[in-house]
């Protein structure tokens, strides 16, 4: 029996518009003191040091900035521009303010830096002594690791228009291993960065995404996906890419498993140049011989159905909180909205009443949205309340209003929808292994979480369901489909799932009407047509059984538990020739399947008696 | 001797305005002067200045492209390209790359910047039938700051300014600032 698939929501999102921050200068206090320059400002002795440091990474040929900083002329070129984005903070783009929790990788200007930055351009940007110049800032040419293990490349190119809205292109990459390897780091190369905003990598075990492409490797487009896993296999890792930000070596014990027959999605958004683009990225993928013994995964709050923003409303507050069941350490955060998000804010509170700011994002910019990662793991114990609090500008101010004039706004995948996200990554620590997954703790927690916030939440119920399956809780779970199914009654996961969960009782009659649904909704189901064929033999329909078992082996050509149902169901109908086939196809897949070998001996035992 | 002084003094003058001339006239891309304004007489006359490393420049392509095509006949439109270091051959690249079809000019000494008061790239100016700086600035208000774009523009000066000046009249607005690389950092 294929177990039931718990649909592990859409990860990212991607959405798109232009930013900048306008933002005031969030980043006082923190920074260390340069003293203020007494003399004239000079590029070679005073700029060319911060440009080199925190520009040039980007600003080179070749990186996402769309010219390069690299010698006096190249700044003096742009020195107004740079006064300005540097002084609104447009530049470097980071967009959380300073925090006492600090993240990796932090791209932040002091204040003392952008003085001096201005100063400079007023002053007439002069060169300066020569001698002054600090050597080139050394970059390591071609992968940031060296040769990756193995290096994936787009099938096809993405033709990018000239012009137009942003634009959402998913590209899979089969991988191609015999065997479950284990990646401790992933370089994305998204293409022509220049034109790429951020890319997102999905892990898709079951060739879920490859229904969407019209033909093989031509991708597909839209900026969210969802992604099915198989059993209890919740996300785990941040695979990200933003403009400047070097690729990232898992901690050890945290590689991310790959197996044979994974493909890996990536979510590219993209924005027009004014002149036609090809876009083909490529991903290098670096293993480990050893395999994952920390188990991380992304928890995610939402409070999409709380979004029905009024026209015209300058400041909606929507906000949403999770008590953790467990405790954790938190990695990661990823926090998103769409174009009318302003101000976004995370913060926990400890059980013992401590409240710490996990991010806040004074000046919200889709375009720039990103993973930030924490320099060190912030604990949080069970019992800590983790609240998310975003406010929304639905108002003609907020030139990023996709809509003049505004119009009300709701919660929704489409870019002109509103979202409410906060995605986590936390690590259950401190949890007794014996007790089972603690993850799946968590996954319950979150589930009943969104369930109490909407109960028409489809997927919540839908994951409830399953997790309360795999602990054996099977009327509880059944429960739950049912709750899923009444919001939308011909949903093939969730039908597949109640037919499965009723062929588990030892009701295959009643699991038939929903695995029909569910084979009917979806014809190129796997799962549904594999499990209907169950319930028919279970019934003693061996015509219909086969029938099923047949679709489900053109489906997947290399499953052998198929090839030896459908062999079972063949003999059952006297076709002893073609059942023998099946069955030897399915010892062809896996001769250790000691089930099709009993089969096949006892089908030759019969014929031979014949 | 006097004589020869007095004709070197006749000719100096011509001698040094023509090498003024020759430096601080545009060029089209043959190297060629070409007062753009002046060729026109009696034309609407529209500048549009770009920088080839001006991402706000490169994105506009397409808007420039579509409004020249829809007022072909009637009006000239001129891509000038302000930055001295650009040569022809890199001009012609950017053109091909950006799918104009438009006469480009090279302005390396900023007459033309001057003449129609451009601040940055891209940046329109509309030249009415006499010839007169009828309207500069923006293209519209795609951009609100750098980076900071809205999914579509709600204003269009530049469209709004040559409808005003092939009716005859003045634009409601003369000036608006807009958006994008500062031509001052080329100097």
């Amino acid at each position: 029996m294929k177990l039931a698939r718990i649909a592990v929501s859409v990860l990212f999102v991607a959405l798109l518009a232009l930013i900048c921050a306008a933002a005031g200068d969030f980043g006082a206090g923190v920074q260390s003191l340069q003293s203020r320059p007494a003399h004239t400002v000079t590029f070679t002795r005073d700029i060319a040091p911060i440009i080199f440091q925190n520009c040039a990474t980007c600003h080179r040929p070749g990186e996402s900035g769309p010219f390069p900083l690299l010698t006096y002329e190249d700044v003096k070129k742009h020195a107004r521009q740079i006064e300005i984005v540097t002084r609104t903070r447009f530049m470097p783009p980071w967009l959380p303010a300073w925090q006492d929790l600090k993240f990796a990788d932090e791209m932040r200007l002091s204040n003392e830096q952008i003085a001096t930055i201005k100063r400079w351009v007023e002053e007439g940007a002069p060169q300066g002594n020569p001698a002054d110049l600090p050597p080139k800032p050394k970059f390591t040419a071609g992968w940031q690791f060296g040769p990756p293990d193995l290096v994936l490349k787009a099938a096809k190119p993405f033709l990018l228009p000239a012009s137009g809205s942003d634009m959402y292109w998913n590209f899979i990459f089969p991988v191609p291993i015999e065997r479950t390897r284990w990646m401790k780091a992933i370089e994305i190369r998204p293409g022509d960065k220049q034109f790429i905003h951020h890319a997102n990598v999905l892990v898709d075990r079951l060739e879920n995404s490859r229904q969407r492409e019209k033909t093989p490797g031509a991708g597909f487009e839209g900026m969210e996906i969802k992604i099915e896993s198989e059993a209890f296999d919740p996300d785990s890792h941040f695979l990200f890419w933003k403009p400047g930000t070097a690729p990232y070596v898992e901690p050890d014990g945290m590689a991310l498993r790959l197996d044979k027959g994974t493909d890996l999605v990536l979510n590219v958004h993209m924005q027009p140049s004014g002149k036609p683009e090809l876009i083909q990225p490529s991903i290098g993928i670096y293993f480990t011989d050893h395999p994952a013994t920390k188990f991380p995964m992304l928890l995610q709050l939402q409070n999409d159905r709380k979004l029905n923003i009024p026209a015209g409303d300058k400041k909606f507050v929507v906000d949403d909180q999770l008590t953790l069941p467990i405790d954790v350490d938190l990695l990661a955060i990823y926090p998103h909205a769409h174009y009318l998000g302003k101000d976004l804010q995370a913060t926990a509170t400890l059980p013992d009443g401590n409240m710490k700011t996990l991010i806040h994002i004074p000046q919200w910019d889709l375009n720039w949205q990103a993973v930030y990662r924490y320099q060190e793991p912030v604990f949080l114990p069970k019992g800590t309340t983790v609240h998310m609090r975003y406010v929304y500008d639905n108002s003609e101010n907020n030139p990023l209003n996709p809509n003049h004039p505004p119009q009300r706004v709701t919660g929704g995948n489409r870019a002109r929808d509103e979202m409410a996200h906060l995605w986590l990554q936390v690590l259950p620590v401190n949890f007794d292994p014996k007790a089972g997954d603690p993850r799946m703790i968590l996954q319950e927690a979150l589930a009943r979480h969104n369930i109490e916030n909407d109960p028409e939440d489809f997927e919540s119920h839908y994951n409830l369901g399953a997790m309360l399956q795999a602990r054996g809780k099977l009327d509880e779970a059944k429960a739950e489909y049912e709750a899923a199914l009444t919001i939308r009654s011909e949903d093939a996961t969730a039908n597949n799932a109640l037919g499965a969960a009723l062929i588990t009782e030892g009701e295959p009659q009643q699991a038939m009407r929903y695995l029909r649904i569910a084979a009917e909704s979806s014809p190129n189901y796997f799962d549904a047509h594999y499990n209907l064929g169950q319930a028919l033999t279970a019934t003693e329909d061996f015509s219909g059984a086969a029938e099923q078992f047949a679709a489900a082996v053109r489906l997947r050509p290399d499953d052998a538990d198929a090839h030896d149902n459908y062999g079972s169901a063949l003999a059952e109908l006297g076709k002893f020739t073609e059942a023998e086939a099946q069955f030897e196809r399915a010892l062809e897949i896996n001769p250790k399947h000691t089930l099709a070998r009993e089969n096949l001996e006892q089908l030759r035992g019969a014929m031979s008696s014949h | 001797m006097p004589l020869r002084s007095c004709f070197q003094l006749a000719i100096l003058p011509a001698l040094l305005g023509c090498v003024c001339f020759a430096q601080s006239s545009a060029t089209d891309l043959n190297g060629r002067q070409f007062d753009p304004v002046k060729s026109n007489p009696g034309k609407v006359v529209v500048l549009i200045f770009v920088r080839r490393d001006c991402p706000v420049s490169g994105r506009y392509a397409p808007t420039i492209q579509r409004i020249s095509g829809e007022h072909e006949s009637a009006i000239r439109f001129y891509l000038v390209f302000p930055d001295k270091a650009d040569s022809a051959d890199q001009i012609r690249e950017y053109l091909k790359n950006f799918r104009y079809s438009l006469p480009a000019l090279r302005d390396p000494s900023h007459v033309l910047v001057k003449q129609a008061h451009a601040q940055i790239t891209p940046e329109a100016a509309v030249f009415d039938g006499k010839g007169r700086l009828a309207y500069h600035g923006r293209i519209d208000d795609l951009y609100v700051a750098f980076g900071r774009a809205r999914q579509s523009p709600t204003t269009h000066e530049l469209e709004d300014a040559i409808a005003a000046a092939l009716a005859g009249h003045s634009p409601a607005k003369q000036e608006v600032a807009g958006v994008g690389c500062y031509i001052s950092d080329l100097e």
